[in-house]
């Protein structure tokens, strides 16, 4: 039984195969579990890690609840809504002649070069499209009013055709709400059904195709996705559950499931997103605040970058070919995980990835019939696996299997030893890890070299130490629950809902027009949304940002500014982070704000780790093993720790594994792995002998 | 080494050579034998020319970069020969190896480390047309040249007849802008100000170009640093061997594609329908030899050049015919020079396909490229029917230049805006219905369409429609893309540029059995007049009014009879086809309205459906698609 002291926090991260459960009590204690989830019925996977937490705990069900503070979930039921295309059946309103945005999708396909493939499926199809009369100019003035009549019309037809969830995007009603508001009462009043999704609310950008786009998705997962929140929420409180059940968003913040319920769209990154709070509770504990985590799980590896203590947030987010502009964490993700597939290609060269087993068959040594080679089989071929039960005992790894597919796959056909077509499976994926890293650092600007990595998912510590010596950095930080990244976050995460407004003018002339009053109303909403979810003003903040570019460009840069900032103070801003990200800057260049933006915040007090018990003596290895080192090394012995056995305090000299529940973390020879007081572990690498 | 690599396609060319020579060199592969470092090299490579490219978009001033990604990033070899292009656009895939020659042919003796080139010309300075400027930047490790670190981007003003690059009058290339040889833009890491003072003089933009020069140099700065610590890391020998090794990789990947298809001779053509000057037909004719791994396209017999600025260049035939290559097979093979070794191109010097020095040929990225990709295209269809592209249709549109006017009617600042929004569509393949509206073929789409409302907050522009057209698709089993309905208010006289195809004819071939896609149509109009048909080429100045268009159509693939019925209804139901088509052209029978809320299956008369289809599957394919016009 274990024991925690009420009252505690709660994060739930339901993924496909597990549900994560992380308890951390009012010392900060942790107790860290997982239950398999149940996809046909996600509140199911959830209640049932409910349960296991208050027999864990020894208590009653209702006392677990009664004695939560705050209780946040991240689920992929909008993310899987999407996917596996199960959503509602959307009728969309759009402006006349302009039917087809949707469906148009501005031509864009991410590789032009395999025109082969097709879109995926339009959402909303044609006859589903219905266009009204009416239109507003660029500034958001009406040119031409709108038929109130004929959305009387549309929305009897959606009657008709059984439309569960209405869309509606008209031109320009990012600058005017107006005319959406008016077709929205007309329809509704015809229609009679519940869900209807306005762009000017949901998302109030210039471009009709992304904020069609982005307002039809969220349509299309909200009948789905707010009924089974609203469901596990009233479950939850009946329970015993003292407060509102808070959600994780794209961008790293929580909200009530009443807040959510309006832009469900936002949860579509809600598991990777809480990856955040992870991120700011690592930097208190490593006492760094560059960092970048690097989280590696069966399939694929999604990067995030905190730079000075802020995560990037970005607007363009691309889910299974739908393109999507709401405000998320800027995670990049690329195909290499423990379950990517190596191979040869028809003229005799190595690849690794993209393409991964999944769950089933996965890494030929699970043995359900995977013959592919993967990175698993790699590594346990190269000894830095053992052979036995994996993954907190769910699967039994089989050396001979894992032998077979890298002898027969990529071995024999490159004409190398098993040894060296493993060492070089490992090779490419981490080098494809390292460019992930580089993408978002590089090319923000960033020199990657100091910034501390985090290496965590259950792949990641393996692969850590390479990846971040390569990247010229000092350490890794390896959370000892590394494989459960997301759901500790949600622990730490802010609650968090962003406001914009589009917003062209000289920057120059930021005194001369009413900037201060847009502000100041965007703030408002910030303020009103934040009481609505029970935040005491003391306990709230709000921050100002401007979208900035060149005249002439295409691109923003999002800054952040301080209440009454000049026109001077942002230029200078504007300028240092151009220039870092560009390497120039266009001295007295004419600069255009495109919008202005407001993060609402509701803080969540810090949360540290409690202290682990000290080491109070030295700590041996359970075994050595020979295991591949890297290129230069090749294989050494290495000794063996049971993570259970090490403690704050304890230092260990590479090259070494240490065999935790759901990972095992890899260090070289001569890099130096230190237990930190939270009991999470600091490699320190060597990097002179990297030469 | 593959066969063929140790010429390079100007060689090829100069010589006339046929198939049988420049094969069979020695394999310098062989040096690269460790295939993990083979496959580590060419990832690296590949990721190193992509960060480039993120640099041109986030750097660029102009939007040409940023928004139309009218770019390349490229790295080739101390020889010229380009290694890596993960990142650029297709028209530009496979003229890199002839500017870096070029410079290599002007300077090899002396280029030092600090030093940048600058180029467009396409006769004197491997160009492939005057608006594309290409910046080499050479890499040295240990005092040794390793490598170029290269972009090609299409510049927004380069003086010429004409702002904005494009002159539609022009009938010589001094009338396009200005001719670069291969200069040394940069010398010893100091840019040369007279130069630099030269090239701003030169444009009516100076702060884009400015800009714009300046991602370049950025761009290829960082690349080059990149390269230069690979090339350290495993040593310039060996380094050296490896970018051999990633060419000969590339080329025995599209060998083995090619050995695929039977060995013979197949034919190919296309046509543009006006030389800018009057209407009328200029072809461009491949014949094309597939035998041995080897692939040579021939265009002898294509029309001789044209007063006109649609006549391509060596380096631009060249990327065309990559591009038909490299989207008709599979899209993993890489794209470097390599890949191209196996082909061999012939085209006849005073042709459309190779204009001699002088010409004018601004337009060739689009238009003749265009008609040599679908030319290539059909003749490929014929070798292997299985992955044939239909064709796609031709963008009829151009642009309008004019100055917005303020609020009190003074004249305010220039624009120049493209109808981008009446973009044509794409032609099926075998798998998918054709886009239905797409950038053009020589971006293979990559070029995004604008929405409108960054459009109308741009540009003192009101749209009035940008719809799916009924109709427009060719037929087929899977159908052509629409096209659409497009029209647009110019508030301001403005001054309108027409060069565009797809007026006269039908130009989204089908295959397989699938019908050609609509032909397009144009109308301009001013304020107070009557519409009037749009002219063909040339430059119209106009008062305020409007433009309309219904943009072709994509070739169909397969024959129309065999698209399952439930597809056809769709599109019937979508208001895609309209119940004549359906019935004439898919041979399907609806009764009732599709607008009807109540439409379902039932509304297809099954019985007659099956009659006619029936009839119709007994004759032999339509004498259209792939057999004709010739």
């Amino acid at each position: 039984m274990v024991s925690l002291k009420a009252p505690w926090r709660v994060g739930v991260d339901v993924g496909g195969t597990f549900t994560d459960m992380v308890i951390a009590d009012a010392d900060g204690r942790l107790h860290v579990f997982k239950v398999p989830s149940v996809p046909e019925d996600p509140a199911r996977g959830v209640m049932n890690a409910v349960g296991k937490a208050a027999q864990d705990l020894g208590v009653d069900q209702r006392i677990f609840l009664e004695n939560c503070a705050f209780f946040a979930h991240g689920s992929t039921v909008a993310t899987n809504t999407l996917l596996e295309r199960k959503g509602a059946k959307v009728g969309l309103v759009t402006t006349e002649g302009f039917r087809d945005s949707l469906e148009i999708r501005r031509g864009i396909r991410a590789n032009p070069w395999d025109h082969r493939t097709p879109y995926p499926e339009v959402l909303v199809p044609r006859y589903l499209r219905r266009p009204v009369a009416g239109r507003l100019d660029t500034h958001g003035r009406e040119l031409a009013p709108v038929d109130l009549d004929q959305a009387r019309e549309i929305g009897a037809r959606f009657r008709a055709e059984g439309v569960e969830a209405v869309a509606i995007c008209l031109l320009n009603a990012f600058a005017n709400p107006e005319h959406e508001r008016l077709v929205a009462d007309a329809v509704a009043g015809s229609w009679g059904g519940d869900w209807i999704a306005l762009s000017s609310a949901i998302v109030p950008i210039i471009g009709e195709y992304e904020r069609t786009s982005t307002t039809v998705v969220n349509a299309y997962v909200a009948p789905r996705v707010v009924g089974y929140l609203q469901a596990l929420e009233r479950e939850l409180i009946d329970g015993g559950l003292p407060h509102r059940l808070f959600m994780l968003q794209s961008n790293g913040g929580a909200v009530s499931v009443r807040q959510i319920a309006e832009r469900p769209v936002n949860l579509i990154l809600s598991g990777p997103a809480a990856g955040v709070g992870s991120m700011r509770h690592f930097a208190r504990a490593a006492g760094h605040d560059n960092l970048i985590s690097m989280e590696i799980g069966g399939t694929s590896c999604d990067v995030m970058l905190m730079a000075e203590g802020r995560i990037a947030i970005t607007d363009e987010l691309s889910v299974a070919d739908y393109d999507l502009m709401i405000p998320s964490v800027d995670i990049h993700t690329v195909g290499a995980g423990g379950g990517t597939i190596a191979g040869v290609d028809a003229a005799g060269m190595l690849f690794a990835g993209p393409r991964g087993a999944g769950a089933r068959p996965g890494p030929a040594c699970y043995g359900f019939g995977g013959t592919e080679p993967t990175v698993t089989d790699a590594n346990l071929v190269l000894g830095r696996l053992k052979p036995g039960a994996y993954a907190g005992g769910s699967v039994t790894l089989d050396r001979e299997l894992a032998s077979e597919a890298v002898r027969s796959r990529v071995a024999d056909p490159l004409g190398l030893s098993e040894t060296e077509a493993a060492a070089g499976i490992l090779r490419l994926v981490e080098q494809n890890l390292l460019q992930a890293v580089e993408r978002i650092s590089i090319q923000r600007g960033q020199n990657p070299a100091r910034f501390m990595l985090v290496a965590c998912g259950g792949a990641g510590p393996m692969h850590g130490a390479a990846v971040a010596r390569r990247l010229g950095c000092r350490a890794v930080y390896v959370p000892r629950q590394a494989g459960a990244f997301c759901a500790l976050g949600m622990l730490h995460s802010d609650v968090r809902q962003d406001f914009m407004d589009v917003h062209f003018q000289d920057l120059d002339t930021l005194a001369d027009a009413p900037v201060e009053d847009r502000f100041a109303a965007l703030e408002r909403d910030a303020s009103e949304m934040l009481t609505r979810e029970g935040f005491d003003p003391a306990d709230t903040a709000t921050e100002r940002e401007v979208d900035l570019r060149y005249d002439g460009q295409q691109w923003d840069l999002r800054i952040p500014i301080a209440a009454g900032a000049g026109a001077g103070d942002i230029r200078g801003a504007f300028e240092r982070e151009y220039d870092r990200r560009f390497g120039h800057t266009v001295p007295g260049g004419r600069i255009l704000i495109t919008a202005l933006r407001v993060v609402g915040k509701g803080l969540m007090p810090p949360l540290d780790e409690a202290a682990m018990p000290a080491a109070t003596d030295g700590v041996r290895a359970i075994d050595h093993r020979e295991a591949y080192v890297d290129d230069r090394h090749g294989a050494m012995r290495c000794a063996v720790y049971h993570g259970a056995d090490l403690r704050p305090g304890h230092t260990l000299q590479g090259p070494l594994l240490i065999e935790e529940a759901t990972t095992t973390i890899f260090a070289g020879p001569r890099d130096r792995v230190e237990v930190d007081p939270a009991g999470n572990y600091l490699i320190h690498l060597d990097r002179e002998g990297d030469a | 080494m593959a066969q063929g690599q140790d010429k390079t396609p100007e060689q090829h060319q100069a010589q006339g050579q046929d198939m049988a020579q420049g094969q069979d060199g020695p394999t310098k592969a062989a040096k690269a034998n460790d295939p993990v470092l083979l496959a580590l090299t060419q990832n690296r490579l590949d990721h190193i020319s992509q960060q480039m490219g993120h640099v041109m978009v986030r750097t660029a001033r102009s939007p040409i970069f940023s928004q139309a990604h009218d770019f390349s990033c490229f790295i080739a070899g101390p020889d010229g020969r380009v290694t890596a292009q993960a990142d650029g656009i297709p028209i530009h895939t496979g003229g890199g190896g002839f500017a870096v020659r070029a410079v290599l042919r002007d300077h090899g003796g002396s280029i030092a480390d600090g030093d940048v080139f600058l180029l467009n010309d396409p006769w004197q300075a491997g160009g492939n047309h005057l608006p594309d400027w290409v910046i080499a930047r050479p890499v040295f490790v240990g005092g040794r040249l390793v490598s170029f670190v290269c972009n090609r981007a299409h510049q927004s003003d380069i003086g010429g007849g004409a702002a904005g690059t494009y002159n539609p009058e022009a009938t010589e290339v001094w009338q396009e802008g200005v001719r670069l040889p291969v200069l040394k833009l940069v010398e010893a890491g100091t840019v040369r100000q007279d130069l630099w003072k030269l090239l701003m003089l030169n444009t009516r933009t100076p702060d884009l170009l400015e800009g714009d020069l300046g991602a370049m140099l950025g761009s290829t700065r960082i690349g080059a640093e990149q390269v230069a610590a690979l090339v350290e890391e495993v040593g310039v020998d060996t380094a050296m061997d490896y970018f051999d090794g990633i060419l000969a990789h590339a080329a025995s990947r599209m060998s083995a594609a090619i050995a695929e298809l039977p060995d013979g001779v197949y034919r190919g053509e296309d046509r543009s329908d006006n030389d800018c000057f009057e209407l009328r037909d200029v072809w461009v004719r491949v014949s094309l030899t597939i035998g041995g791994g080897r692939a040579k396209v021939d265009f002898t017999g294509t029309d001789p050049q044209i007063r006109g600025f649609k006549n391509s260049t060596l380096a631009n035939t060249h990327s065309a015919v990559f591009t038909a290559f490299a989207s008709f097979f599979d899209p993993a093979i890489p794209r470097n020079e390599g890949t191209f070794s196996s082909l061999e191109i012939v085209a006849p010097e005073g042709t459309i396909v190779n204009a001699t020095e002088g010409a004018a040929t601004t337009m060739n990225t689009v238009f003749v490229a265009h008609e040599i990709i679908h030319a290539v295209w059909r003749a490929l269809n014929q070798a292997a029917p299985d992955r044939a592209c239909a064709g796609w249709a031709k963008n009829v549109f151009g642009v309008t230049s004019g100055r917005e006017i303020g609020a009190d009617g003074s004249t305010g600042k220039p624009y120049v805006f493209y109808h981008g929004l009446a973009a044509a569509g794409a032609g099926a393949v075998e798998g998918r219905d054709g886009f239905n509206q797409i950038g053009h073929l020589c971006t293979l789409g990559g070029l995004t369409i604008s929405n409108v409302e960054t459009y109308e907050r741009l540009y003192p522009v009101r749209f009035v429609r940008q719809d799916l057209r009924c109709d427009g698709g060719g037929a087929g089993r899977w159908r052509g893309g629409t096209g659409a309905d497009y029209e647009v208010e110019v508030m301001t006289p403005a001054l309108y540029s027409f060069r565009g195809e797809g007026l006269r004819y039908q130009t989204g071939f089908g295959v397989a059995g699938g019908d050609w896609g609509a032909a397009g149509e144009m109308h301009v109009q001013e304020t107070g007049s009557a519409p009037e048909l749009a002219p063909k080429f040339g430059l119209r100045r106009l008062d305020a009014g409007r433009l309309s268009a219904s943009s072709p159509g994509g070739g169909g693939w397969g024959r129309p009879e065999d698209r399952p019925v439930a597809e056809v209804w769709r599109d019937w139901r979508d208001g895609l086809i309209s119940t004549e088509a359906a019935r004439d052209a898919y041979a399907v029978v609806f009764s009732g309205d599709p607008d009807d809320p109540s439409s379902s299956l039932d509304t297809v008369d099954a019985e007659a459906t099956r009659a006619l289809r029936d009839k119709r599957r007994q004759t032999s394919p339509s004498a259209q698609g792939d057999v004709g016009p010739f």
